[in-house]
């Protein structure tokens, strides 16, 4: 047996956070390293992921989701519930994302956490193991226990570390998000129950299984089917789950809230990688066992998703703090993302798994920006801003360039993701032209609002107040660089990520091209 | 060979850029660099060129991939760049301008203190030209498109303390972004109905991939939209496509951009804002050509707002005060006699238009450059006059260019306009004939009263001592000025029969644009040169005898006769006036309703409604738990009777 691997990166931030515990507790800056130094092992280790996917690995039925790195133990045997983890093509690249992300979150607390700092960052490193938790799990009810074990620190982080509004931005993002995903709770036992029943029909000694590739070849063999009005009501309740973490308007107001009052390391981590989790769960969920109702739905969720793009740009542009605007502002990029996937092809999902990341690293970095002039000035405010280029030019031309990055310029990653989205949505027998006449409106209104904020924070005459302020220490540099580095790389050779992710996006649409065979 | 030779020709200035970016800090090695890698780009592009032209006429596209850039599902776009006729000319006048003003740069930007980074955002614009016109698909042309439009925000904001220079820089980039999002959604059609972006087939992973350029037939009479108004999907394409080279080549009804962004250094302007980057819009429908030739809907459109944009300008450059402004709409005018060009399909003309008014415009701007540079930071030209006998270089050099714009013979501006003008005649162009002909005649005029309000008179503020700009500003110039003398004669027409080397540069571009040489109209270059020589005299007589009415912060002399139309011309006809009451104030204030008011109280007022019903409820609920037995006991013999009845009545 080969080294557990994906399980080593999973649980090393957790242990990490065991080894912290021993940290005292007034030691910040050990605290610091320390967690540095596991997030650091944990990308260090994850990159043997990448390097030891085989992407055009074929081998093994086509009827379930191309798996490597699987891992299974037995765990509640007598109802199939099993530890089993794995990877494809599109949970490699969130794995890695979070794992890339997580050592820049840990360097921005240096700046940004002055309480309580051991303790931040062990639930900063539980929720990274629930995050990949999310991304790696293989069963059912593991998802869910991942997808759960999410809010719990993220409340915390906002909670006690947030701004002064934080106890009520933590409870909204608690008890909304939550609702959403008990109706998946039901929708999971649901599933396991029909799926259970159908089998026993077969074999009067299966004790049911929550393994998703298990009940997703049982789905595409016909072992398992499910009536319409069932698959579609299923589907609606993970739905409603991932469309409030994405979040898809007119599900998005507690995000804002969030952000705001999250501290900057919170924010970051909430916009990289934990809005990606709904995202993740629609394209391995809802379109993969429900494809009927996906295409049934797909139509609706498409309008939903270009509102958003262009209902979150417009609030975008008439925010006054910048951290308000950036969250917008994820809104509409979210947006793109839903659209994406429900354009139901290649390229519409594809596009959608790299935009992902794409907005993960800029919209990061964004929060990130927007913490180094929080940190220095305690406000957010853009007319408090003005002629920062003058004094701080390493800033302003990291910031332009991920300010460009989000606005989609071609060359940089989020160009390349927002138009292989858009080409896949023109398309889709679904979609089709109308619906991108809309949906460029939200990149002309990405250039409104960001160039509003460089414009506002860089440009016109510097402000007295502002005079001292200095430019990014060596740290901040090192932060913010090492997000470039991605968005340059992925802008001009987008092909090392969408290479790896070809079969596997190509299986989770395998049902749907079932479903138009037969027709 | 010219397979890896023509990466070089963009990769030079690009490395000059990143140089300058992270490892230069001191001014003078930046402005050599800067202008030694665009020297070297020319020479390399005046070999690739020669080594072009030494292929058999069929054979003139090379095509070079370095990697696929895209490729999931079926979208497949290669990182490739080719170079052929018309890319040659296209490299050539970027290269060759462009080395000019990095070169008169050095001298014009001496002492600013930003120097280092502005000769690296020239370098990147360079680099991002040089993308765009050497771009094998739609996609990479497309790179270069908001690449240079990127550097041109750079380059208007480079003074970002001043007010006007950021508002102007944001509002290029918002504006062009309007005609970009266009562009983006004639690619998603184009490739939707031909699987591929790339203008010509090439070999890709050893397969032979036609170009959609050559596959024209395919959508002859494929229609989309409702039935009861079906569109024609060339004319879709061909549409989207306009408004991109609306925005980009700064037409109605996109052209606002364009005389603010003026705020910018003067060789900026004389790069990016007259002789290269607003020309791509006409070089990009020159390059589909085809696409817009299967739409006689899109033709008649780009026909009309070529003109329509040419005229407009015209007149809104007679009134202007700043030296720069008045280039500038001359600028959006002429690019309307390019684009008007393109729609009656004279493609070669507008080319050959775009190349000299790339040279003569250069000059003139360098000129003002000059001018400015000379007059301490003056841009009024009412504080101006009387400067030839101060800058004699500069004076002589920019008659040259004001020559050539208004198309005297045998001016470089005479022999392009001319041969517009030729077509129009020839092809029945009449409305628009005479539009443009008025026109050219309005630009001799303003002309005429530029030269005037500069170089002749009396010096009307005397707060500064003019003087004459040095060697690195006054080369430039002198090679511009011999550039606007000959420039024409590489497409002159045959003007007597066996005439040697007439129409090299249709001929060069036969085999990209299909295009047969026009024929000389005599009855117009006659017209249109008398015309130019009478308006612009006109213009100068008019100025220099009246010069005594110009007041620092007076009015026109003209203005007396002319009223509130002066002022109209003056506005540009107030279209950035409509656009910010109709466009810009309604969006705010809609972005702020929506913000404030439906998203806080509309959508999480309902969130939070839902979150105070289950309060309320759980309060009333909370009343039952009162603590009395007695109420216990009266709910529980209620729910018992009702239990009962419901197994006696219902269920029996």
């Amino acid at each position: 047996m080969s080294l557990p691997i994906l399980s080593i990166v999973l649980w090393l931030p957790a242990l990490g956070a065991l080894l912290l515990l021993l940290v005292p507790r007034g030691a910040d800056e050990l605290a610091r390293r320390v967690a540095l130094g596991v997030a650091l092992a944990t990308f260090v280790v994850s990159l043997a992921l990448p390097l030891g996917y085989a992407p055009a690995d074929l081998t093994g039925t086509r009827l379930a989701p191309e798996l490597q790195f699987a891992e299974e133990l037995a765990w509640l045997p007598t109802w199939g519930i099993s530890y089993s983890i794995g990877l494809d093509g599109v949970s490699l690249w969130l794995v890695l994302l979070t794992t890339f992300l997580t050592p820049v979150v840990v360097l921005s607390t240096w700046d940004s956490v002055h309480k309580e700092v051991r303790n931040f960052q062990i639930l900063l490193l539980l929720l990274t193991t629930a995050m990949m938790g999310v991304f790696v799990a293989q069963d059912l009810l593991l998802f869910y226990i991942f997808w759960e074990f999410t809010l719990i620190p993220m409340t915390f982080l906002i909670g006690i570390w947030g701004g002064e509004n934080r106890i009520y931005a933590a409870r909204k993002f608690f008890i909304y998000t939550f609702a959403g995903s008990v109706l998946m709770l039901l929708a999971i036992i649901g599933i396991y129950v029909l799926h259970r029943q159908a089998l026993v029909a077969h074999d009067p000694n299966f004790v049911g299984s929550m393994n998703f590739s298990r009940i997703v070849s049982d789905l595409r063999s016909g072992n398992f089917t499910l009536e319409t009005g069932i698959e579609r009501m299923l589907f609606g309740a993970f739905f409603l789950a991932f469309a409030i973490k994405v979040p898809l308007w007119p599900f998005h107001t507690w995000l804002p809230d969030a952000h705001v009052e999250a501290p900057t390391a919170g924010s970051v981590v909430l916009a990289g990688v934990l809005l990606k989790l709904g995202g993740y769960g629609m394209i391995r969920y809802c379109i993969t066992l429900f494809p009927e109702a996906s295409r049934w739905a797909a139509p609706a969720i498409a309008i939903l998703a270009i509102i958003g793009i262009v209902y979150g740009a417009i609030v975008a542009f008439a925010q006054t703090d910048m951290k308000k605007l950036v969250a917008y502002s994820s809104v509409s990029h979210m947006g793109f993302i839903v659209l994406g996937i429900f354009a139901l092809n290649m390229e519409g999902v594809s596009g959608a798994v790299l935009q992902m990341i794409n907005h993960g690293l800029s919209t990061g970095a964004l929060f990130l920006i927007v913490g180094v002039l929080y940190e220095r000035r305690h406000t957010r405010e853009l007319e408090d801003y003005g002629g920062l280029w003058k004094i701080m030019p390493v800033y302003a031309a990291i910031t332009l360039l991920v300010a460009l990055s989000s606005a989609g310029l071609p060359g940089l990653n989020g160009f390349i993701g927002e138009f292989t989205i858009m080409q896949g949505a023109f398309l889709a027998p679904d979609l089709g032209w109308p619906f991108l006449g809309f949906a460029v409106l939200g990149v002309v209104l990405a250039a409104v609002y960001l160039f509003k904020m460089f414009q506002g924070v860089f440009m016109g005459e510097l402000e007295p107040a502002n005079a001292e302020l200095k430019d990014l220490s060596r740290r901040e540099i090192a932060t913010l660089a090492i997000l470039c580095v991605p968005i340059v790389l992925i802008g001009l050779y987008p092909a090392f990520i969408f290479n790896s992710m070809q079969v596997s996006v190509g299986e989770a649409l395998d049902s749907l091209v079932l479903l138009a065979a037969g027709r | 060979m010219l397979t890896w030779l023509i990466w070089f020709i963009p990769l030079l200035p690009f490395v000059g850029f990143l140089l300058n970016l992270f490892v230069i800090r001191q001014e003078r090695q930046a402005g050599m660099l800067a202008s030694a890698t665009v020297v070297a780009s020319f020479v390399l592009a005046l070999v690739a060129t020669v080594l072009l032209a030494g292929l058999p006429e069929a054979e003139r596209r090379v095509q070079s991939m370095a990697w696929e850039w895209i490729a999931t599902g079926s979208l497949s776009v290669p990182f490739a760049i080719m170079f052929d006729p018309l890319t040659a000319v296209m490299v050539l006048l970027v290269t060759g301008v462009g080395a000019l003003i990095h070169i008169y740069s050095i001298g014009y930007m001496h002492g600013d203190p930003r120097v280092v980074r502005y000769f690296a955002y020239l370098n990147l614009f360079v680099t991002m030209m040089l993308f765009l016109v050497m771009a094998n698909n739609l996609l990479l042309l497309f790179l270069g498109w908001e690449g240079v439009g990127l550097c041109s925000f750079l380059l208007i904001g480079f003074w970002f303390e001043r007010k006007e220079a950021a508002a102007a820089a944001v509002k290029a980039f918002v504006v062009n972004r309007i005609g970009d999002a266009a562009f983006i959604l004639a690619m998603l059609a184009v490739f939707s109905n031909f699987g591929t972006l790339n203008f010509y087939g090439m070999e890709i992973n050893g397969r032979w991939v036609p170009g959609f350029l050559e596959r024209m037939p395919e959508i002859f009479g494929l229609r989309f939209g409702p039935d009861w108004q079906p569109i024609a999907i060339a004319t879709g394409i061909s549409f989207l496509l306009l408004i991109g080279a609306t925005g980009k080549s700064a037409q109605l009804p996109l052209f606002v951009w364009l005389p603010d962004a003026m705020a910018g250094p003067t060789p900026v302007s004389a790069l990016i804002h007259a002789a290269t980057m607003v020309t791509a819009g006409v070089y990009m429908m020159a390059r589909t050509e085809q696409l817009f030739a299967a739409s006689p809907a899109t033709q008649s459109w780009v026909v009309w707002i070529g003109t329509f944009t040419a005229f407009i300008a015209a007149t809104a450059a007679i009134a202007q005060w700043d030296i720069k402004r008045v280039l500038a709409y001359s600028t959006v005018s002429q690019l309307g006699f390019m684009v008007a060009a393109c729609g009656m399909g004279a493609y070669a003309a507008a080319i050959f238009h775009l190349l000299t008014h790339g040279i003569f415009k250069a000059l003139l701007f360098l000129g003002s450059g000059s001018v400015i540079h000379g007059t301490h930071e003056t841009q009024d030209m009412r504080k101006m006059g009387g400067l030839r006998t101060a800058m004699p270089t500069t004076f002589w050099t920019y008659m040259v260019g004001a020559a050539a714009l208004a198309g005297v013979v045998p001016l470089a501006g005479f022999w392009s306009k001319d041969e517009i003008l030729a077509h129009a005649a020839a092809y029945g162009y009449w409305p628009q004939l005479a539009i443009l002909f008025l026109t050219s005649l309005l630009t001799a005029f303003y002309m005429g009263r530029q030269v005037a309000l500069i170089f002749y008179g009396e010096q009307r503020d005397n707060h500064y001592h003019p003087h004459e700009s040095g060697q690195t500003m006054r080369v430039p110039l002198i090679i511009l000025a011999i550039g606007a003398i000959v420039a024409g004669f590489m497409n002159i027409p045959t003007l007597f029969s066996g005439m040697p080397a007439a129409h090299l540069l249709t001929d060069w571009l036969q085999p990209v644009l299909h295009e047969e040489a026009g024929k000389f109209n005599l009855v117009v270059a006659i017209l249109a040169t008398a015309g130019a020589v009478g308006m612009g005299y006109l213009g100068w007589w008019a100025y220099t005898s009246n010069a005594a009415k110009v007041k620092v912060g007076g009015l026109d002399p003209a203005y007396r006769y002319t009223g509130d139309i002066w002022d109209g011309m003056q506005e540009a006809w107030y279209v950035d006036l409509a656009y910010n009451r109709m466009v810009v104030a309604p969006f705010r204030s809609f972005s702020a309703t929506l913000a404030n008011v439906f998203d806080k109280q509309g959508i999480d007022g309902m969130v939070n409604g839902v979150g105070r019903v289950f309060t309320w409820a759980a309060t009333e609920v909370r009343m039952l738990q009162n603590g009395y037995v007695r109420t216990y006991a009266l709910v529980f013999t209620m729910g018992a009777v009702l239990v009962l009845s419901f197994m006696l009545f219902v269920t029996r």
